[in-house]
């Protein structure tokens, strides 16, 4: 939505302006860290940093982060099995639409993380719980996508084909499909942004590993640094997870103008 | 023409309440074959809700969680709206401020909870920090948006006229980009709404119940102290009625103050 200061005209300065930034924060931070005095309350961007050199060659970062993409990796496969076909039926089909319609809207409005409690008495501590919120979580963003990308296809190229009598098979995997794959593509970024979200969460209070685990972990401990090395993990984590997608857009979809917008 | 819109009518709401009427009678039904004390059941569900409504918990939980979600709502409005504005209208602003907005956007709020529990303790504080952190970014993104998408006609029309800059931000650029901070508006209400059970939640399950109430913190009560499945359920329908509510509530406010935008 804003512009991309890496991708303005003039790069190299929006580089420049991005480390100049990074870099008063950065300042700023250690200058009321040295004034706190206290590692445990606010630790300095050096302590930080050493914590994240630690943790990587230990490769405890790695480990954590490599378990909670697994999660999110399984339970966005499984939202998008779930999500994409019955968005496809329920934007095509009115009867589906009029019967599942409800359903949808009532589940909805309850956040993934309202679903914790009770799935730790359904699955336990364990990987199902992060898996099942994550799933959740990601799984209305993408059904609503897909229905509104199907209702976005063009009329009159169904309309058209309908009438050169192709098959309806045929009218779904060759017009409505690829027509709705940019809305698809938005949906799932969406779904991925919520299901991170969600992870977090889930794992902070039941999961006995990955990111979420770890930060809560080492509040414990209260060694913030670690803390805060963990959070910023997450964050590089989401931001890549999220690029990643993008260009996976601007790939598929090159000519859509919802892979260039952000 | 009505009569056959009416007669139409009632077999969509016969469909529409089809599937939610069957899924009631299936978890009716899969209880009653496999009873055991803890399983909720749609009639126990209801009993539960009517007694904890009736003792006046529900609507307190809810009521403590609005308020925090209202205070920090508030916070991050008054914060991201001007900056989001400054942002748009001041290329130097954006150009300096983005870096720093765009490293702490994709950083979840559960994330940073652990650390606003370390900073604030698990009172409201840190609750109502946690909703403005999640509440922040929506806000921001939305309003440097709204600013850049303002007629550049008028701006070059008020320039042009001599109208000083803090005239044409209050006449031009504000009502410009008001439907767009509409949504940004929106979208934080409901992030907020999730971050603050998430927020409740994990205070709750960190400070062994000795949290400040809200929603999130009676949901997690029912599951590590008195294990009552149905009040959870209660609890989830709760959330997921107040977070619709909000929803339409704020849609209908923002159409009443912009009926020029839909």
């Amino acid at each position: 939505m804003t512009r991309q200061p890496l991708r303005s005209p003039a790069g190299a300065a929006g580089v420049v302006v991005y480390f100049r930034t990074m870099a008063a924060f950065a300042l700023a931070w250690a200058a009321l860290s040295a004034w706190t005095a206290n590692t445990a309350l606010l630790p300095s961007p050096l302590a930080v940093g050493r914590a994240i050199v630690e943790l990587a060659a230990d490769l405890e970062l790695f480990k954590h982060a490599a378990i909670s993409l697994g999660r999110m990796v399984a339970s966005l496969a499984i939202a998008v099995a779930l999500a994409v076909p019955l968005g496809l039926l329920m934007g095509t089909r009115r009867l589906a639409e009029d019967l599942l319609d409800p359903v949808v809207e009532v589940l909805r409005p309850i956040s993934g993380i309202a679903w914790i409690p009770l799935a730790l008495f359904m699955f336990g501590i364990g990987n199902a719980l992060p898996v099942f919120i994550m799933t959740y979580a990601a799984f209305f963003p993408i059904l609503l996508g897909t229905i509104s990308g199907v209702r976005g296809v063009d009329r009159r190229l169904v309309d058209a084909a309908r009438t050169m009598g192709v098959p309806a098979r045929t009218i779904m995997t060759t017009i409505v499909v690829p027509a709705a794959t940019p809305s698809l593509l938005v949906a799932i970024r969406l779904g991925v942004a919520s299901a991170w979200t969600a992870v977090v969460a889930a794992e902070l209070i039941g999961a006995p590993s990955g990111l979420g685990y770890a930060i809560e972990w080492y509040r414990e401990l209260l060694m913030t640094p670690q803390v805060m090395a963990f959070i910023a993990m997450i964050g590089l984590l989401g931001f890549l997870f999220d690029a990643a997608l993008r260009a996976l857009s601007r790939r598929l979809t090159p000519w859509a103008p919802e892979a260039r917008a952000r | 023409m009505t009569a056959a819109a009416s007669g139409a009518l009632a077999p969509r709401l016969l469909r529409g309440a089809a599937v939610p009427l069957l899924l009631l009678a299936v978890w009716s039904a899969a209880t009653a074959l496999y009873p055991t004390v803890r399983t909720p059941t749609p009639a126990k569900v209801a009993l539960a809700a009517v007694e904890m409504t009736a003792s006046g918990d529900l609507p307190l939980g809810v009521l403590q969680s609005l308020g925090r979600v209202f205070g920090g709502f508030a916070v991050a409005a008054a914060l991201a709206i001007p900056l989001g504005l400054a942002m748009g209208s001041v290329r130097g602003v954006e150009r300096n401020v983005d870096p720093l907005v765009e490293s702490f956007r994709p950083i979840a709020a559960i994330a940073i909870l652990p650390l606003a529990i370390l900073w604030l303790g698990t009172g409201t504080s840190a609750a109502v920090s946690i909703v403005a952190y999640a509440a922040f970014f929506p806000i921001v993104v939305n309003t440097v948006a709204g600013v850049k998408r303002v007629d550049p006609t008028l701006l070059r029309a008020a320039a042009t006229m001599g109208v000083d800059r803090l005239t044409v931000l209050r006449t031009v650029i504000v009502p410009g980009a008001l439907p767009s901070i509409g949504v940004g508006l929106r979208i934080a209400l409901g992030v907020a709404w999730t971050a603050i059970i998430a927020a409740e939640l994990a205070v709750g399950a960190k400070a062994g119940g000795g949290g400040s109430g809200g929603i999130g913190q009676m949901m997690f009560v029912f599951y590590a102290y008195s294990i009552e499945l149905n009040r959870i359920v209660v609890c989830m329908i709760a959330v997921g009625l107040v977070a619709f509510v909000l929803d339409r509530g704020l849609r209908a406010i923002l159409a009443r103050l912009m009926p020029w935008s839909h």
